[in-house]
């Protein structure tokens, strides 16, 4: 059981990372975004176009010929476009939805549209097998009874501190100070100066590109695939709702505890031959936690029926 | 406004109907298309006693739909999974799809009694993973489910019914007659649901239901009991969602992990929204024009694509089903049918 406890870690940081963007985003705006998981999408789709080689036979896209680009710079690219297109999102569907008094109901099924509508976008731009970043193969090390590459021990590395200086971020900076403001109350927010709308559209292009890097991230530990946001999605849902959604470090930590769980579910005895499985216990316990405490571990009480 | 996504509408219609009946074989494509325009439109009517008349958010209609087909299934002879093990006994079809609904109303149950207190989206997310659940688990136990080996040779108790005349008509006409039947069946008990829910709105029943859409803190001061009538109006969704699910893999005559996946819910969906959210007959229109562009979406997409594979007119379908849920919802949230009064935009 032991064993998965480094695929846990790694399956838990992207959960972890797209759980805390998926949740700053839903505290700053109500919405409850299935588009999430296609952002997560462009993020690696766009890293994948951006770095394999032009004449590389992994083609992902058939008809355009991928740049070739330093995989760091592919990384920083891509990471930037995701927040680009979050933030056209928001100017372009989001805003004017909002100005017209759209209920979060109808939002939730535009998103849920909008989910649909970009996944076969980039099915139709890709080819349905999956294809990997052009990063040379590693064999896995044990560090300290954890057995992982030593590229995905920097990605976990990388994806901590970057979970840390989201923290920070929040904790100390003028505009995330704003965004927990707003995140409380719009109005009280609205009446001490601060500028609502343009705090939406930074927490837009701030949680998209962080969605984005944890597509990264998912193609460097699996691979990139046109639908690998939806697989991802419900975790990421579960790890937040585990957490207490629209908190922050709740979501980090649901994120990690869900992706933990589900790696080392597979090492139980009833789950013998029943791998498919494994994401139903999360899903399961997310319902259960819905149940027995709504607000996740770390939500404040509200009411929530 | 509201003009223009009129006309726009009627134009793509049109455009599908002459791409549609440009091929060979119509009638053939006719009874393909309105059988499962039939079949969709009876899921639809499911999520609409969900969605419009009591506002609760259901995402995992396919879970319904599966649970219901699944045990009608395998209460009747059949042959299941990789093996081909062949089970000759079994209950009477009638007594096999009662089951079926009665299945499809207990996981209603189950899941809106833990889910129904809490808020909208929360349900969302909560029946998208219980439809997760329900596909996850279809596929991994394979010895009940036969899993993604699926179940085949079940269709002959329905089809050991069908009258005379209908083989007769269709054998002169050049149409499937099994299908026939199944369509013929389907529409009936769209007429008999239709029927039945009509009175139930009407009643004070479908009232209250109403009401707890518009305000159940309302409701809740008037004696009512909210979450008992939102877990009335789940089960009965449920309910009508698993028939049609019976409906489906009878017209499929084969049922397998992959037949009740999440894009099951969402095409639901999308012919929901496009007929009419609240209405009492939109979901079956909107499920015949949403067939109607699928159809001609193919046809169009076999003109830009030369010879395209599945994956691609896959996507192009679901490009069209993700823009068509979100221009109506956003442009005309009310459907063709729906009145605009009763809509839930500015539900919190």
């Amino acid at each position: 059981m032991i064993e998965q406890l480094g695929n846990g870690l790694l399956l838990g940081v992207i959960i972890a990372l797209g759980s805390v963007a998926l949740s700053l985003l839903y505290g700053v705006t109500r919405i409850v975004n299935f588009a999430h998981g296609e952002i997560i999408a462009f993020g690696a789709i766009m890293a994948l176009f951006f770095s394999s080689s032009p004449e590389s036979s992994l083609l992902y896209f058939d008809r355009f010929n991928p740049l070739g680009i330093n995989f760091l710079t592919s990384i920083i690219l891509s990471t930037i476009l995701c927040g680009i297109f979050g933030g056209l999102l928001e100017l372009v569907l989001f805003r004017p939805l909002r100005k017209n008094n759209f209920g979060n109901i109808a939002v939730l099924v535009v998103t849920i549209g909008l989910s649909i509508f970009l996944r076969h976008v980039y099915l139709l731009f890709a080819s349905a097998k999956p294809s990997s970043f052009p990063l040379e193969l590693q064999r896995r090390v044990d560090y300290y009874g954890v057995q992982l590459t030593p590229r995905n021990l920097q990605v976990l590395i990388v994806g901590f501190v970057v979970m840390v200086l989201v923290g920070l971020f929040l904790s100390y900076t003028k505009t995330g100070k704003a965004m927990r403001a707003v995140r409380d109350s719009t109005e009280l927010a609205n009446v001490s100066g601060i500028n609502s709308d343009f705090i939406i559209l930074v927490t837009w292009i701030f949680s998209s590109m962080l969605a984005g890097f944890t597509g990264v991230i998912q193609g460097v530990i699996n691979n990139v695939r046109w639908n690998m946001g939806f697989l991802i999605l419900l975790l990421i849902f579960a790890g937040t709702v585990l957490g207490g959604i629209g908190t922050s470090f709740g979501a980090m930590f649901g994120g990690f505890v869900i992706g933990i769980l589900v790696q080392l579910s597979v090492g139980l005895e009833f789950m013998d031959g029943h791998t498919e499985a494994k994401n139903a216990i999360a899903l399961a316990l997310m319902i259960i936690i819905l149940l027995v405490r709504p607000q996740g571990i770390f939500g404040k009480k509200e009411r929530v029926s | 406004m509201k003009k223009l996504t009129n006309i726009l509408f009627f134009i793509i219609l049109i455009i599908s109907f002459i791409f549609l009946f440009n091929n060979s074989g119509g009638p053939r494509i006719f009874i393909n298309l309105m059988t499962f325009a039939g079949i969709y439109g009876l899921a639809a009517i499911g999520i609409n006693v969900h969605f419009g008349w009591t506002g609760l958010l259901n995402f995992g209609h396919a879970a319904f739909m599966g649970i219901g087909a699944y045990t009608t299934v395998l209460l009747i002879p059949h042959t299941l999974g990789r093996e081909g093990d062949v089970i000759t006994t079994g209950l009477p079809l009638s007594l096999a799809i009662i089951c079926g609904l009665l299945a499809s109303a207990l996981l209603g149950l189950l899941l809106g009694l833990p889910t129904l207190r809490l808020r909208g989206d929360y349900l969302a997310i909560v029946t998208i993973a219980a439809a997760e659940i329900f596909r996850l688990l279809v596929r991994d136990f394979e010895d009940l489910t036969g899993g993604v080996y699926g179940i085949i040779l079940f269709s002959d108790a329905l089809q050991d019914h069908r009258p005379e005349i209908i083989t007769e008509f269709s054998r002169t006409n050049g149409i499937p007659a099994a299908q026939v039947w199944v369509g013929m069946l389907t529409l009936l008990s769209i007429l008999i649901v239709l029927t039945i829910l009509s009175r139930l709105k009407r009643s004070p029943w479908g009232r209250a239901l109403r009401a707890v859409r518009e305000d159940e803190d309302a409701v809740r001061a008037l004696g009512k009991n909210a979450v008992w009538l939102k877990l009335q109006s789940f089960m009965l969704g449920a309910a009508i969602g698993g028939l049609s699910g019976i409906f489906l893999v009878f017209n499929y005559g084969t049922v397998q992990a992959s037949t009740f996946v999440p894009v099951l819910t969402f095409y639901v969906w999308a012919a929901l929204i496009l007929g009419g959210v609240g209405s009492l007959s939109g979901p079956v229109l909107g499920a015949v024009i949403f067939w109607v562009i699928i159809a001609g979406t193919d046809s169009i997409t076999r003109i830009i694509f030369e010879s395209p594979d599945g994956q691609q007119l896959a996507g192009v379908r679901f490009v069209i089903v993700g823009l068509l849920i979100m221009l109506f919802m956003i442009f005309r949230p009310s459907g063709i049918l729906g009145k605009k009064e009763e809509l839930l935009l500015d539900v919190k």
